[in-house]
């Protein structure tokens, strides 16, 4: 008995084997919260009619729209609590999730992360109070990410005549093309808003930065353009026929060309 | 024959200038008809009233011709006065409207073109005011006042875009302070993660608010600035609405 003790003291007196042991620990109690949060998991999929529309009102959490080139919605989510309720309704070609309303009332609620797979020509209209939102492939009409708070808005690859992204503190970045008579929206209080679109795109602008002036128009400025202070910056680009409206209250501005 | 028939002959049975037949079958229907003997009686009666004797009692008044003539004049004399009254009057108003009439026309050409030129500058100038006002909210409430703008509100007639501005902003603290009782009412309901969210973000637009509304009372004019605040107080709206559903 007294061997054995003497063993266990000389193994934890080790240097390395604390140190592993610690780090063992270490892992655990930081995998805790993950173990935690995904305690429920909902997934559904849909058929879809082309030109289907998501509509989704999340509370917390990451929202992620993935277009897809196969006639259903996919719905996958995953929630920190286990009385979350996700009841998803499907009429007249708009499959609606309003996890708001569906737990109103509720006082623990937690994260939900969604997982959506539309098909490309989808309109997508995501909002949540706090969280990120990402939009990647969409050919649909409608691209519309709002956040009442604070998340970054992330939309890639979106080919869609009609985007408006809006948070209130986080960054905001536009990947895709300026469709021709499209309207384009991006309003953040404080972030960063980045817009990447094709050289040869054609649309009138209106930029506003009044805090920083800091407005970048990269190797879309040409003499045409309309500087004043700097707190805000108009002009045309190409033959401006889309309309883009960009503000920032607290932050940058950038064009990007790709 | 019958009653009626009989009833019919009765004057000239009265007067006998019916002929022997016919004055014979009347003479022997009223002495079987009682209702026709009555209206014989009643006719026989007013002919005996009728008669010289009675009219001779009645005496005419002296020089009835003279007395015709005096309740005519009597008669005339009354309603005299009141159709002279009636004329007076229609005539007084007839002079009134003729003046009045006769009146607005004495005017000289200067005077036409004046007034003519007058009524035009009117209306025009209420047609601007009119498109202004149903021109974007943006753009009142923050471009620079012309002089006719200033005029018109210096006599209440329109707005300032400053004061415009002022306005929207009371409506706008009048929506944030409902949503806010609101908010108060639900925060007890959220975790700590959230409400400590909610308080960073309302803070920092309360900053911005802050920020403009510095700006603005140094410069009123600042277009910009009044177009922030104003989005600045709406994202504070929808965020407090937004806020009051959880």
């Amino acid at each position: 008995m007294n061997l054995y003790l003497r063993e266990l003291f000389t193994f934890f007196n080790d240097k390395k084997t604390t140190i592993v042991l610690l780090s063992v620990v270490f892992f655990f109690v930081s995998a805790a919260p993950q173990i935690i949060f995904s305690q429920k998991k909902f997934s559904k999929t849909y058929p879809a009619s082309k030109n289907v529309q998501l509509r989704l009102t999340n509370r917390t959490g990451t929202v992620t729209v993935v277009g897809w080139n196969r006639a259903e919605v996919k719905i996958v989510a995953e929630m920190e609590t286990s009385d979350t309720s996700i009841e998803p309704q499907n009429l007249s070609g708009t499959i609606s999730i309003n996890l708001v309303k569906d737990n109103q009332g509720k006082n623990k609620v937690g994260y939900v992360n969604f997982l959506i797979n539309v098909p490309y020509d989808s309109m997508v209209n995501i909002e949540t109070v706090m969280g990120n939102l990402n939009v990647s492939n969409i050919r649909g009409a409608l691209v519309r990410a709002h956040i009442t708070t604070e998340g970054d808005i992330t939309l890639t690859d979106i080919f869609s005549s009609s985007v408006s992204a809006e948070n209130l503190i986080g960054d905001i970045l536009f990947d895709g093309e300026v469709q021709s008579g499209g309207t384009y929206r991006f309003t953040s209080t404080r972030g960063n808003i980045n817009l990447r679109v094709p050289f040869n795109s054609s649309f009138n602008f209106v930029a506003t930065a009044p805090s920083t002036r800091n407005i970048s128009l990269g190797s879309f400025n040409n003499p045409s353009m309309n500087f004043g202070d700097g707190r805000r910056v108009f002009g045309k680009v190409g033959g401006g026929s889309a309309t883009l409206t960009v503000t920032n209250q607290r932050g940058s501005i950038s064009f990007i060309s790709r | 024959m019958n009653c009626e028939q009989y009833q019919e002959l009765i004057s000239a049975f009265l007067d006998n200038d019916l002929d022997g037949a016919t004055f014979k079958n009347v003479q022997s229907h009223l002495a079987v008809c009682a209702e026709c003997a009555k209206v014989c009686e009643d006719c026989a009666m007013i002919l005996d009233f009728c008669s010289e004797d009675l009219l001779e009692e009645i005496s005419l008044p002296p020089n009835s011709k003279a007395l015709w003539c005096r309740i005519n004049n009597i008669i005339e004399t009354e309603i005299k006065p009141e159709i002279v009254q009636e004329t007076i009057k229609a005539e007084e108003n007839r002079s009134r409207l003729s003046k009045i009439w006769n009146n607005s026309w004495q005017f000289s050409m200067s005077q036409v073109l004046t007034s003519i030129l007058g009524i035009a500058l009117v209306s025009s100038l209420l047609t601007i005011v009119g498109f202004k006002n149903y021109s974007a909210a943006d753009d009142q409430a923050n471009a620079s006042p012309s002089v006719f703008e200033r005029v018109l509100s210096k006599v209440g007639l329109a707005e300032t875009a400053r004061e415009k501005r002022e306005r929207h902003l009371k409506e706008q603290q009048a929506t944030v302070e409902y949503w806010n009782k609101r908010v108060e009412a639900r925060r007890v309901n959220w975790d700590a993660h959230l409400r400590e969210a909610f308080d960073r973000n309302l803070n920092e637009i309360n900053q911005v608010v802050i920020g403009y509304d510095k700006i603005l009372k140094e410069n009123p004019q600042d277009s910009i600035s009044g177009e922030m605040l104003d989005s600045a107080m709406t994202e504070k709206v929808e965020l407090l609405r937004e806020f009051s559903e959880l």
